[in-house]
C-alpha cells in the first residue's frame, strides 16, 4: 500500500536512520528497510526484548503500560513503538 | 610178505610254540550330538542426511493481510519522528562513557627482564613486539662506542604467555659478534625477525629453525652499510601483488636507507633499491661548512613510513633535519664515491624545520595520515603535521634528552615518550595543557641515585594495555597501563584532526 510505504520512506529519511522494521505480535518481521539477516536478527531479539520490558512495567505498576522503548549503544539508538500487533523498530545512529 | 600196516599218529607238542587263546567281543563309538543352526549375511541399508540451506528457510516475511497495518504506523510515526528528531539534537550523553570491562585503573610494571649474562655492561638498543603480541625482542649493545666495536652482544626474546617465565633468563638468546643498533619483528610472520649491527650488518633470523638461526645476512660489501645501522622496519611490498609480501628497510649513519628484498626461493636478502642523504639536502642553517662537498653523505638516525600511503616516509637525520621522502623519488645522486650495484639517489621531496640536534625517532600516527612526532637531542618533542613546514606543537618536558616517542596503536590522541632522567611520559592531546599525563618511573637505579636513561619503548599492537621500555643498563619493564588511557575516546580522532589538519586562518 501507497501509505504504508511513504511512511517507511519518511522514516528513513530522517538524519541518522540506518533502518526501519515492522514486526508482527509473534515476531516475525513484515517490512524491512535492511537486508534479510540482519532483519530477521533484530526482529527477534528486539520482539522479546519489548516483551520483557512490558512485563516488567506492568509488573511494578499493573495499570501501567509501555509505550516506548529506546537503547542506547555505542554505536548506534534503538528506538521501538510497540503496539497490541504490531512492533515498529528504528536504528538511528545519532552522532553523524 | 608185505602187508598194510596203518600206525597211529603220532604228535608232540611244539616246545616253542604257545597255545593262543582266542576271544571275541566289539566295540562302538559313543553318539555323536549334532546340532543344526543356521545363519545370513548382513542386510544393508541406506540412509543420507543434509543441512538445511538456511536461507531457504526463510521464505521472505510474514504477510499481512488485516489491513491494520497502516492505521498503526499513522498512530505510531509521531512519536518516531519526534525521538529521531531530539536524538539529532541531543546533547545529553555527549560526554557518557560506559567501561563495561572490569580492567585495572592504575599503571603497574607487571614484568622487569633483564639477561642476567649480560650482567648490565650492555644498553638496551631496541624493542620489539612481535606480531601476536606475546613475544618481545630486545636488542643489545651500546651507543658510546670509541673506535671499533669489539663486543659480543645479543638479541634476547621473552615469551610473556609462558607460565614459567623468568625473567632474567630469556627465552631465546641469538648471539651477535658486534654491538646490535636495532631490531624489528615481521609484522605477520612471528618467527622472523631482524637486525641491525654496529657494523652495518643487517641480519635477519628465523626463531624457528633449530639449531642456527641466521636466516640471512647482508655482509659487509659494497652494497651494505659501512656505519652502524640505525634503523631496520618491514615495509609492506607494494609492488607485488600479493598481499604479505614484506619489504625490509634499513637506515644507517652513512646516510644510506637501503631496500632489501628477500627471495622466497633462497631466503636470502638482496639489495632491490637504495636511497642516499646527502649534504645539498640539508637546510642552509645545518650545512656544516660551505666548502663541503655537496654529495657527502648525512647520517640517518630513524625512519617511519606513513600508514596510508606506504609510498611516502620520513626520516630523522643526524644534524636534526626532518625530511619527508618517498620511495618512487628520483633525486639528485652522488658524484661517484659509493660504490654500489644499485644506483643511489636523494629521496628527499620535502624539508621540515629543523631540530638543533640528531633526531632520535620519528614515527607516523597509525590514525592519523598526516600526523608525526618526532624527538630529538635537543630535549623537544614535537608534532608535525606532513602538509605543514613548521611543527604543530613542540614540547619540552625537562626531563633531558628524549630518546624515543611511540604513538599508541590504540588511542589515537595518546603518545609515550621517554627521557634521559629515567622516566616514560604519557601524554594525552585530549588535555588542554601540554604536560604529561603520567609520568613513570622505568629506568633502573643507578648508583649515584639517579636513573638510569630510558632509551627505547614500544607499545603492543595487540595487548594494548601493555607499554614495554628498555633502559641503558639493559633492564627491560612491561608496564599496563589504566584502562582510562587504552581505550580510545570518541572524539580522540577528532581532536587530532583539528590540531593536525591546516586551518584556514593561521
Amino acid at each position: 500500500m501507497a501509505e504504508v510505504e511513504e511512511t517507511f520512506k519518511r522514516i528513513q529519511a530522517h538524519k541518522g536512520v540506518i533502518g526501519v522494521i515492522v514486526v508482527n505480535s509473534e515476531g516475525i518481521p513484515i517490512r524491512s528497510t535492511l537486508d534479510n539477516s540482519t532483519t530477521v536478527q533484530y526482529a527477534g531479539l528486539i520482539s522479546q526484548l519489548a516483551a520483557k520490558a512490558r512485563s516488567t512495567v506492568r509488573d511494578i505498576d499493573p495499570g501501567n503500560d509501555l509505550t516506548f522503548l529506546r537503547i542506547r549503544s555505542k554505536k548506534h539508538e534503538i528506538m521501538v513503538a510497540p503496539d497490541k500487533e504490531y512492533l515498529l523498530i528504528c536504528i538511528q545512529s545519532p552522532h553523524d | 610178505m608185505f602187508a598194510d600196516i596203518t600206525l597211529e599218529s603220532v604228535t608232540f607238542k611244539s616246545n616253542w610254540k604257545k597255545e593262543r587263546s582266542l576271544a571275541s567281543s566289539g566295540c562302538q563309538t559313543s553318539e555323536l550330538v549334532v546340532e543344526e543352526v543356521a545363519c545370513q549375511s548382513v542386510k544393508y541399508k541406506s540412509v543420507k542426511t543434509q543441512t538445511e540451506d538456511d536461507s531457504d528457510k526463510f521464505s521472505g516475511f510474514a504477510d499481512d493481510n488485516s489491513g491494520h497495518l497502516a492505521e498503526f504506523l499513522r498512530r505510531v510515526e509521531p512519536a518516531m519522528h519526534k525521538q529521531l528528531e531530539m536524538n539529532v539534537k541531543s546533547h545529553a550523553f555527549d560526554d557518557y562513557e560506559v567501561t563495561w570491562d572490569e580492567g585495572s585503573s592504575t599503571m603497574s610494571s607487571i614484568h622487569k627482564l633483564t639477561n642476567a649474562a649480560h650482567d648490565g655492561q650492555f644498553q638496551i638498543t631496541g624493542l620489539s613486539w612481535n606480531s601476536t603480541g606475546a613475544v618481545i625482542a630486545a636488542s643489545y649493545g651500546r651507543f658510546d662506542h670509541e673506535d671499533w666495536c669489539t663486543h659480543k652482544t645479543s638479541l634476547c626474546t621473552w615469551n610473556l604467555e609462558r607460565r614459567n617465565l623468568d625473567e632474567n633468563k630469556p627465552d631465546t638468546v641469538l648471539e651477535v659478534s658486534s654491538c646490535l643498533m636495532c631490531t624489528a619483528f615481521h609484522p605477520s610472520n612471528p618467527a622472523l625477525i631482524a637486525g641491525g649491527t654496529y657494523n652495518g650488518v643487517v641480519i635477519v633470523w628465523d626463531l624457528s629453525r633449530e639449531d642456527d638461526m641466521v636466516l640471512t645476512s647482508s655482509g659487509i660489501g659494497d652494497d651494505s652499510h659501512r656505519e652502524p645501522v640505525s634503523k631496520v622496519i618491514w615495509v609492506p611490498d607494494t609492488s607485488s601483488l600479493k598481499k604479505n609480501k614484506y619489504l625490509l628497510v634499513s637506515v644507517s649513519s652513512d646516510g644510506k636507507m637501503l631496500v632489501w628484498k628477500m627471495d622466497r626461493k633462497t631466503k636470502q636478502i638482496e639489495l632491490h633499491d637504495g636511497f642516499v642523504l646527502m649534504n645539498m639536502n640539508l637546510p642552509t642553517q645545518l650545512r656544516k661548512s660551505r666548502t663541503m662537498r655537496g654529495d657527502k653523505e648525512v647520517g640517518v638516525t630513524c625512519i617511519s613510513y606513513n600508514n596510508e600511503n606506504k609510498d611516502s616516509f620520513i626520516i630523522g637525520s643526524e644534524p636534526g633535519a626532518v625530511f619527508k621522502c618517498s620511495m618512487s623519488a628520483n633525486g639528485e645522486q652522488p658524484a661517484g664515491n659509493i660504490i654500489s650495484s644499485i644506483q643511489l639517489k636523494s629521496p628527499v621531496t620535502f624539508t621540515y624545520a629543523h631540530h638543533y640536534g640528531p633526531v632520535y625517532s620519528a614515527e607516523f600516527s597509525p590514525f592519523h595520515r598526516n600526523a608525526f612526532l618526532t624527538s630529538s637531542m635537543d630535549q623537544t618533542l614535537r608534532l608535525y603535521s606532513m602538509l605543514q613546514k613548521q611543527p604543530i606543537m613542540t614540547l619540552e618536558p625537562g626531563e633531558g634528552v628524549i630518546y624515543s616517542t611511540k604513538w599508541s596503536f590504540s588511542r589515537p590522541a595518546l603518545f609515550a615518550a621517554t627521557t634521559d632522567t629515567g622516566l616514560l611520559l604519557l601524554y594525552d592531546l585530549t588535555q588542554n595543557q601540554p604536560v604529561p599525563v603520567y609520568k613513570l618511573e622505568a629506568g633502573g637505579l643507578m648508583g649515584n641515585n639517579a636513573r638510569a636513561p630510558v632509551l627505547t619503548c614500544q607499545f603492543n599492537q595487540h595487548q594494548n594495555n601493555l607499554i614495554a621500555t628498555g633502559d641503558a643498563m639493559g633492564c627491560i619493564q612491561v608496564f599496563r597501563i589504566s584502562d582510562s588511557l587504552k581505550t580510545p575516546l570518541s572524539r580522540d580522532l577528532e581532536i587530532l584532526g583539528e590540531l593536525v589538519d591546516i586551518t584556514t586562518e593561521s
